[in-house]
């Protein structure tokens, strides 16, 4: 029970920090706003009909991918700056469990993203928000959205240990949107691309939103997203654990 | 002068260029747009709106646009973020030459990155460009870049009296994605958007990029690269005006090294 109010806590704790960031916000709400009206219109140009409710599905997914990748890394990047990171790593807790609730926090704010660009995609587009599976959307957005933050873990530990490690996320945004289907079917790339999509929770989590919203069997693809994100956070913990005593083995964690 | 604005500004692209890696160097500003080239070239493909072409050329064009306008806000947010601002406005030389050369560096930077983004994207998606065409999208490239970096320049402008110039940094380029239509063809947007798109670095220098690309005359892209030229040196007295208002506003309210 305390771990779980530590995760809990912890989590409200930095979804509120995030939610006081003018650029946590702009980052959230704004540029996916302007995505998912990029995906509209693109969406309206071609000449076979698409599901508009995918396009502003896709760009809030996007969003939320956006802010687990930049905000977990900014996490730990920003209490480096401010020199609290070793004091959190000093905490009687496993670094994962320390750790876990920033990476929650914004797959949490990064939610902020699915709301705007439907809401967006409503008022100025006219979008109707008639979902498939509307049990299936309201579950599997905050499984997505908590498995996301799982796999943010796995990303999070390079981030205690390499000091540019922002070169690593700078170059995941594009590629992960585009092998979990986030806007694209995963059937529209080349064929090799199939396996490394597999085994992303973001593709089976994108995709059980997508099937929600626009039709298909959300539960399989929901439980496959959950697997494997639990599978992220157990390397997550592992990678952690051993980054961390690296880097104060390195004495590189308040290295900026 | 010229020793002003083109050593200080190697010297100072070189000092701000020192403190990240090669590997943020290519993650960030070489493998980042060649996917972003991609996504958009698939997406494309599946919708059945525009060629490989098209996104091919625009994204090219996108990721110099976006190394510009990043370079330059860094070119006076950095300055204020490492300290060094302050020493910068202290120079008995004129401040307005300082900085427009501060964006010249990342300019050819803009270059080098929108060459490595169209020969990835040639290389992966197989598009042919012919070699006659290639010294005309340079100079499109350059263009882009140019005014790209001015325009970065007026936003890093607005950082000396902003505290988070890269919340606006990050907005600006997301709009141009949207605005300057390099990955919706024009006639799919709205008359508004074109519009204030016709303002916006790298709309014409795009336009100047795929005519040049489809084998169309030089002649074809004079007018669009002419008009981009335009918009770059607008934006460079509009750097020019800000730096000098926000620098002494700054000054006036003390508020040159808040952060």
């Amino acid at each position: 029970m305390n771990l779980v109010r530590m995760l809990a806590v912890g989590t409200w704790l930095h979804v509120k920090q995030l939610s006081r960031s003018p650029f946590e916000i702009a980052t959230s709400i704004l540029i996916p706003l302007v995505q998912a009206t990029l995906a509209v219109y693109l969406f309206r140009a071609s000449p076979q009909p698409q599901a508009l409710l995918g396009a502003a599905v896709g760009a809030g997914l996007m969003g939320v991918w956006s802010s687990v990748l930049f905000g977990s890394g900014g996490a730990i990047q920003r209490h480096r700056w401010e020199g609290t990171l070793e004091v959190l790593l000093l905490a009687p807790r496993r670094p994962a469990l320390v750790i876990l609730p920033f990476t929650f926090a914004t797959a949490v704010t990064g939610a902020y993203s699915i709301m705007a660009t439907l809401l967006w995609g409503r008022l100025l587009y006219g979008i109707r928000l008639t979902f498939a599976d509307p049990v299936g959307f309201v579950v599997a957005v905050p499984v997505c959205v908590l498995s996301l933050g799982m796999f943010g873990l796995l990303l999070a530990s390079t981030f205690v240990l390499m000091r540019n490690a922002n070169a690593l996320t700078n170059a995941l945004e594009y590629p992960i949107w585009l092998l979990s289907g986030m806007l694209i079917p995963i059937t529209a790339l080349p064929g090799w691309t199939g396996p490394i999509a597999a085994v992303l929770p973001t593709t089976w989590g994108s995709r059980a939103v997508r099937a929600a919203a626009t039709g298909g069997d959300v539960w399989p693809l929901l439980a496959v997203c959950l697997a494997i994100s639990l599978v992220c956070l157990v390397l997550g913990a592992l990678a952690l654990s051993y980054v961390e005593r690296r880097a104060r083995v390195a004495a590189t964690l308040a290295l900026s | 002068m010229l020793r002003l604005i083109g050593v200080g500004g190697v010297i100072a692209y070189r000092a701000l260029f020192n403190w990240t890696t090669p590997a943020m160097f290519v993650g960030t500003l070489l493998v980042g747009p060649v996917f972003q080239l991609l996504f958009f070239a698939f997406l494309g493909r599946q919708l059945g709106v525009g060629s490989d072409h098209f996104y091919i050329v625009g994204n090219a064009v996108f990721a110099s646009a976006t190394a510009c306008v990043y370079g330059g806000v860094m070119a006076v947010a950095n300055e204020r973020r490492f300290g060094t601002l302050g020493h910068v406005l202290l120079s008995p030389r004129s401040r307005t030459a300082i900085f427009l050369g501060r964006a010249l560096p990342y300019a050819a930077n803009g270059l080098l990155v929108a060459a490595i983004t169209l020969l990835g994207g040639v290389l992966v998606l197989g598009l042919s460009v012919p070699g006659s065409a290639l010294p005309g999208l340079l100079l499109a490239f350059a263009a882009g870049s140019v005014s790209s970096a001015f325009f970065g320049l007026a936003l890093g402008a607005v950082g000396l009296r902003l505290r988070d110039v890269w919340l606006i940094s990050n907005v600006a380029v997301a709009l141009m994605l949207l605005l300057t239509a390099v990955n919706v063809p024009a006639a799919a947007l709205p008359e508004w958007i074109r519009a204030v798109g016709s303002f916006v670095p790298i709309t014409h220098a795009a336009e100047a990029a795929r005519r040049l690309a489809a084998e169309g005359s030089p002649a074809d892209s004079l007018a669009p690269l002419g008009v981009e030229l335009v918009v770059g040196v607008a934006y460079a007295g509009l750097a020019a005006v800000l730096l000098r208002i926000f620098e002494a506003e700054s000054r006036r309210r003390a508020s040159l090294d808040t952060l």
